[in-house]
């Protein structure tokens, strides 16, 4: 099963947390940590597997399935990371092509998602994982169904939002310092 | 149309953002938290969703939310779906198993399951997995279970995920569950999405209770062949792989059509997943019943190299890495075979792949290309001691723009211990040269990665950052210490490359590897340069550094180590120089012994109470030693005999041989110990009167006199206590007897003992002199039995059986651990074990941790384990009555439970006006890093979008159609549209 989804951007700072197991909110965080300073030591032309961060590592067998994760996939988009923590029971390549179906239906709803989609359009991102993964079990992978599933619960309110969210106030990209996605 | 509020305005999103860039987030933050706190309790709705939602977005970034757990309850239920959702939300992303209001939400979440509208009756099904406890679970297994039945496909994947959740932590749900689970899965008309989903559920629980699935296989045979969903046909051979160990005919049946898959698949995750299946199904290990089996061994295995040698993919490097892994265990031969493309991945610029070819690397060294794969490891680690790791192969691949990216000291430490594991593996038995081992060892030592820092992660340094370091670094101490032990025929090598490093150190340097404080190989070197000191080169040297480290900072038990090798080497560099006693090595003797003497001395005061010990003990007898030097007593060959006899029989008894750590308890326990029986029976009363006699304080003082008067001769003191003790109570003459005594027969009677007992190492000869511990009480309960204690009245169990070396050639021979059939081009005896009968394993497994402690994040499934779906998957119709309405009484006293529970909280919750919590909330944690500089690089992705079902095929073959081109807007976009 999937025991996280964490999505964070190029500083670490976390734009979606779920974890699918009880846990407490400074473990959550060290965790968090961990995983970006290992994803941030990654050059662009490596694989999309993580060696366990040491939170996780310990104790961990290789030998057999069992409740512990052993996996940790990640995938970087522009400024990015989507990161999946999982056990032996899910395939480390259908998990990144899970993550993929996840962008794309995040593009979808968003049309040409960006970082700043996602921190206004916080529930909607969280609605479309809802529709592909229930408590750590995969139910959807098909992106038209799961576009579908999002937007009987709200419309086309979650493009929307984003639009008018974005285009009040300052400008996209506007701010110092976001400028590498724009 | 009314637009719904858009809860996260500008308020939140743009000034959290503004505040983060601009560098005064905390103030901003703590700023908010109070403003939420306010708005939270707000009458109007709006604001009050708004405010969680800031709640649950900060939550993210580690402000702790707990606090606001009622008030999500009442965003819960809300009226509005929008609403409603971000109240879910908050309870997913807040609520834990112990959070008080959860029983409040049992009627809310009853009534949402039975709600009308389909997104209303998802939210608590897809809030349900995150926040179920037993007694949540139970009141709403009937609420769940009716929903599974429901007319729309999208409300039935979610309650069938739902209901394994519930049964995760209330197994007996699934006896209820399962044959509504069965139905779903046996519909041919049933949705694909319901299907996979039930699939995605029996492939979690099959790993777990393979057997209850088997009756359904001929199902899982049928929805693989008839394929469509690449994820669920990776489930479903994933899902065979546990089925065929049980039933060896299915293998046979499986064949067929995973063959066609390899063959025909243009999905790399679901041929993978084939070949994967294939080796842990144990297909390959079939019992010669396939005459197709070396056909699809080499199938498999050639596809996997072909995955290794193809440059384009990383991630098929990995897996396929991955799967040799897998198979090397049972076939190592089969994979050896490509040794060469596993060997050229050791050198891959990417380190998750270099660490799973390390791992193989190991499982499949023989003795014929041990040297070789060890040598190659050693030219790495030299490699990244000198250049930086990447400055040669991609220069840019840091992510962050910093100018190289070392070789991580995790890297280095796996790569160390993996040497040590190949080289030791099965006692040493692919290991041909020992010689050459040693050389290996040093060179290792010399490796080791340096504690200085140079590894940092951000800015933070993890606390356990080089407990992997200093763990190999003691793994390699004990390696060379083991092979002195056991591997006679190199002892002296071993003990002269241990004083090589010891010398290597010499001083200047004072956090060298060697004596690096946090590593421990200097402990196992100083122990056996000490005993093995007959093989030193140059002992005086060797001793004088053994003395100049225990004035360093290392750890205890290193300087206790070295402690005890101080006077091995001081005895054998008295009783080596055979020119006889003259002025001159008087003076080099005495001079020596004042060294020693100097450093005990500063030692005796030390906080580690073992060192202290020690360094005591050893103080008395180095200071009888120098006495001897100086008093000029000599024996036949002018040594002085302390020096020449007696100090050498400390030490020099029988030869030490590695003893198993299960010995010790097949050591039988004498007949006649009881260790019950009390040594005297009114010994209670012997102690009230020693507190009653004003001799009771001269107790302590003489134990303070003990510790902080160093020079105070003991003998004198207890004359000087006698008199007093004498006069005090009559009763006590016999002890004054005995105390007498002391100096005249019972003197006698030790030189005699002493004389039997020099050559028995299990005997402790230490001169009686320094009797530090007979204080009063000792005498007082030594006399009051009358006599002496009779120590050689204890029966010693003999450890050694019979002839040494006529044991281990048999063991040898039994074991196998030399291969006889080789030839060597030395033959090396290693010493086993040494062991009382068989080695019982069952002796170390009890003595092991039952289970291993839970890991982070991990879901508890074992509560399955013992729980069967027996007969009511088999026969749905034949579960008794009795079982039933059990679960129906039960599940009344849940219900009532449940329903009181609620009543007492919820008049509490009306009773008390929370108060105490501060109101800007809690910081849980947060922490400050540099930012790094965004990778302005777009990662292209992979092309592989089919919008089919079939959407998750990978199809890394058309690699080549990766979009690389730069897009002008850097979005987070897929790249469907170039495909």
């Amino acid at each position: 099963m999937i025991n996280a989804v964490l999505v964070f951007n190029n500083n670490g700072q976390p734009r979606m947390t779920k974890f699918y197991t009880q846990i407490d909110t400074q473990t959550k965080q060290s965790l968090i940590a961990q995983i970006y300073d290992l994803v941030a030591q990654r050059p662009p032309s490596a694989c999309n597997f993580l060696p366990l961060p040491p939170l996780l590592a310990r104790g961990a067998s290789s030998t057999g399935p069992s409740d512990a994760p052993t996996q940790v996939t990640y995938r970087t988009y522009a400024t990015l990371s989507f990161i999946m923590i999982s056990t032996s029971t899910e395939s480390p390549l259908a998990l990144i092509d899970l993550i993929q179906v996840f962008v794309e239906a995040l593009d979808r709803m968003f049309e040409n998602v960006c970082e700043l989609d996602l921190i206004f359009g916080y529930e909607t991102m969280h609605a479309v994982l809802g529709e592909m993964i229930v408590g750590g079990v995969v139910i959807e992978t098909n992106i038209d169904k799961i576009v579908a599933g999002v937007r009987s619960q709200e419309g086309t309110t979650g493009k929307k939002k984003a639009i008018q969210a974005a285009s009040s106030g300052v400008g996209r990209g506007g701010l110092p310092g976001l400028g590498a996605w724009r | 149309m009314k637009h719904p509020e858009n809860p996260l305005d500008k308020s939140l999103g743009f000034k959290i953002l503004a505040a983060l860039h601009n560098g005064s987030e905390e103030d901003y933050i703590q700023h908010s938290l109070r403003e939420c706190k306010a708005e939270i309790k707000s009458q109007d709705m709006d604001k009050k969703a708004t405010a969680l939602l800031k709640l649950i977005y900060l939550e993210m970034f580690g402000y702790d939310m707990s606090w606001a757990s009622f008030h999500v309850l009442e965003v819960m239920s809300s009226t509005k779906y929008l609403q409603k959702r971000s109240g879910y939300l908050a309870a997913v992303q807040s609520f834990r198993q112990d959070t008080e209001v959860l029983m409040l939400a049992t009627n809310l979440l009853k009534k949402d399951l039975a709600s009308s509208s389909i997104p209303n009756m998802s939210l608590p099904l897809l809030c349900l997995p995150s926040m179920i406890t037993t007694s949540l679970a139970m009141s709403l297994l009937q609420d769940v279970l009716s929903r599974i039945s429901h007319s729309h496909a999208a409300v039935r994947k979610k309650a069938v995920v739902c209901l394994y959740r519930l049964a995760l932590v209330y197994p007996e749900s699934l006896k209820l569950a399962w044959p509504k689970l069965k139905d779903r899965l046996m519909d041919d008309e049933e949705d694909g999405s319901v299907t996979t989903a039930v699939i995605n559920v029996v492939c979690e629980l099959g790993w777990r209770r393979p057997e209850d699935f088997l009756p359904l296989a001929p199902r899982f045979f049928e929805l693989l062949v008839a394929g469509g969903n690449n994820w669920m046909a990776i489930k479903i051979i994933k899902l065979f792989a546990t089925l065929t160990p049980l039933e060896p005919r299915l293998t046979r049946k499986l064949l067929r059509p995973l063959m066609n898959i390899i063959q025909s698949t243009t999905a790399m995750s679901l041929l993978y997943e084939c070949i994967n299946g294939i080796i842990q199904g144990g297909i390959l290990d079939g019992d010669g019943g396939l005459e197709e089996q070396d056909e699809i061994a080499s199938l498999c295995v050639g596809k996997l190299r072909g995955m290794l040698v193809t440059d384009s993919d990383p991630n098929l490097k990995y897996v396929a890495l991955l799967a040799f892994n897998r198979i090397a265990v049972p076939y190592p031969v089969m994979v050896s075979d490509h040794r060469d493309v596993i060997m050229n991945c050791l050198e891959d610029a990417d380190i998750s792949i270099r660490l799973q070819a390390l791992e193989l690397v190991a499982r499949i060294v023989t003795s014929d290309t041990l040297q070789p794969t060890v040598h190659h490891l050693l030219d790495q680690l030299r490699q990244v001691e000198h250049i930086e790791w990447g400055d040669s192969d991609t220069p840019t691949q840091s992510p962050n723009g910093s100018p190289s990216n070392p070789l991580p000291c995790s890297y280095r430490v796996e790569v160390i211990n993996r040497i040590l594991d190949i080289c030791s593996y099965n006692y040493y038995s692919e290991l041909l040269d020992f010689e050459w081992y040693v050389d290996v060892l040093i060179q290792l030592v010399k490796l080791l990665p340096s504690d200085g820092g140079d590894y940092r992660i951000g800015d933070i340094m993890y606390e356990s950052e080089n407990a992997p370091a200093a763990a190999s670094a003691s793994r390699i101490g004990s390696e060379i210490r083991n092979i002195a032990v056991r591997v006679k025929d190199v002892r002296m090598e071993t003990t002269r490359a241990a004083e090589t490093l010891i010398l290597s150190d010499s001083g200047n340097d004072l956090f060298s590897t060697v004596s690096n404080p946090n590593h421990n190989v200097l402990g196992c070197l100083a122990w056996v340069v000490g005993e093995f000191s007959e093989h030193l080169l140059i002992p005086d040297q060797t001793l004088k550094l053994l003395i100049d480290f225990s004035y360093m900072p290392l750890s205890p038990r290193t300087i206790s180590l070295c402690l005890q090798a101080i006077p091995k080497v001081l005895v054998r560099l008295i009783s080596n120089n055979a020119s006889g006693w003259n002025p001159l090595r008087k003076g080099e003797t005495s001079l020596l012994l004042a060294q020693i003497i100097g450093v005990l001395d500063a030692l005796a005061s030390h906080p580690d109470l073992d060192v202290q010990e020690r360094a005591i003990e050893f103080l008395e007898v180095m200071r009888l030693a120098s006495d001897a030097v100086h008093s000029g007593s000599h024996g036949e060959d002018g040594v002085p005999p302390l020096l020449g006899y007696l100090l050498p029989s400390l030490f020099y008894g029988l030869e030490l041989n590695p003893v198993s750590a299960n010995a010790q308890h097949k050591v039988p326990l004498p007949g006649d110990l009881d260790l019950d029986q009390p040594l005297n029976s009114n010994i209670r009363q012997l102690f009230q009167e020693h507190d009653k006699t004003p001799f009771s304080i001269e107790v302590p003082r003489s134990l303070q006199d003990f510790y902080y008067i160093k020079d105070t001769p003991t003998l004198s003191k207890q004359q000087a206590e006698v008199p007093q003790f004498d006069a005090q109570s009559g009763s006590y003459q016999k002890i004054t007897e005995g105390l007498f005594q002391e100096s005249t027969t019972w003197t006698k009677r030790r030189v005699e003992r002493k004389e039997r007992n020099r050559d028995d190492p299990f005997y402790i000869g230490v001169d009686d002199d320094s009797s530090g511990v007979s204080t009063p009480f000792h005498q007082a309960l030594n006399a009051s039995n009358g006599t002496e204690l009779d120590i050689d009245s204890i029966p010693i169990i003999d450890l050694k059986l019979d002839d040494v070396q006529s044991y281990h050639q048999s063991s040898q021979g039994s074991r196998e651990n030399v291969k006889a059939a080789k030839t060597f081009p030395r033959k090396y005896n290693i010493i086993p074990d040494e062991m009382i009968g068989a080695d019982d394993v069952g002796l170390e497994r009890v003595k092991a941790p039952n289970r291993p402690k839970r890991q982070l994040l991990q879901v508890d499934s074992s509560g399955l384990k013992s729980f069967t779906l027996g007969e009511e998957a088999a026969h749905p119709g034949s579960s008794g009555a009795s079982p039933k309405a059990g679960h129906e009484t039960e599940m009344a006293i849940a219900m009532k439970e449940v329903e009181r529970v609620r009543l007492e909280m919820q008049r509490a919750s009306e009773r008390i006006q929370p108060k105490g919590i501060p109101a800007e909330g809690t910081m849980v944690k947060k922490k400050r890093r540099v930012k790094k500089s965004a990778v302005g690089q777009q990662r292209d992705t992979t092309g592989l979008s089919n919008k089919d079902d079939a959407s998750l095929a990978i199809d890394n073959t058309q690699q080549q159609t990766r979009s690389q081109k730069s897009k002008t807007k850097k979005k987070v976009k897929g790249s469907q549209t170039e495909q």
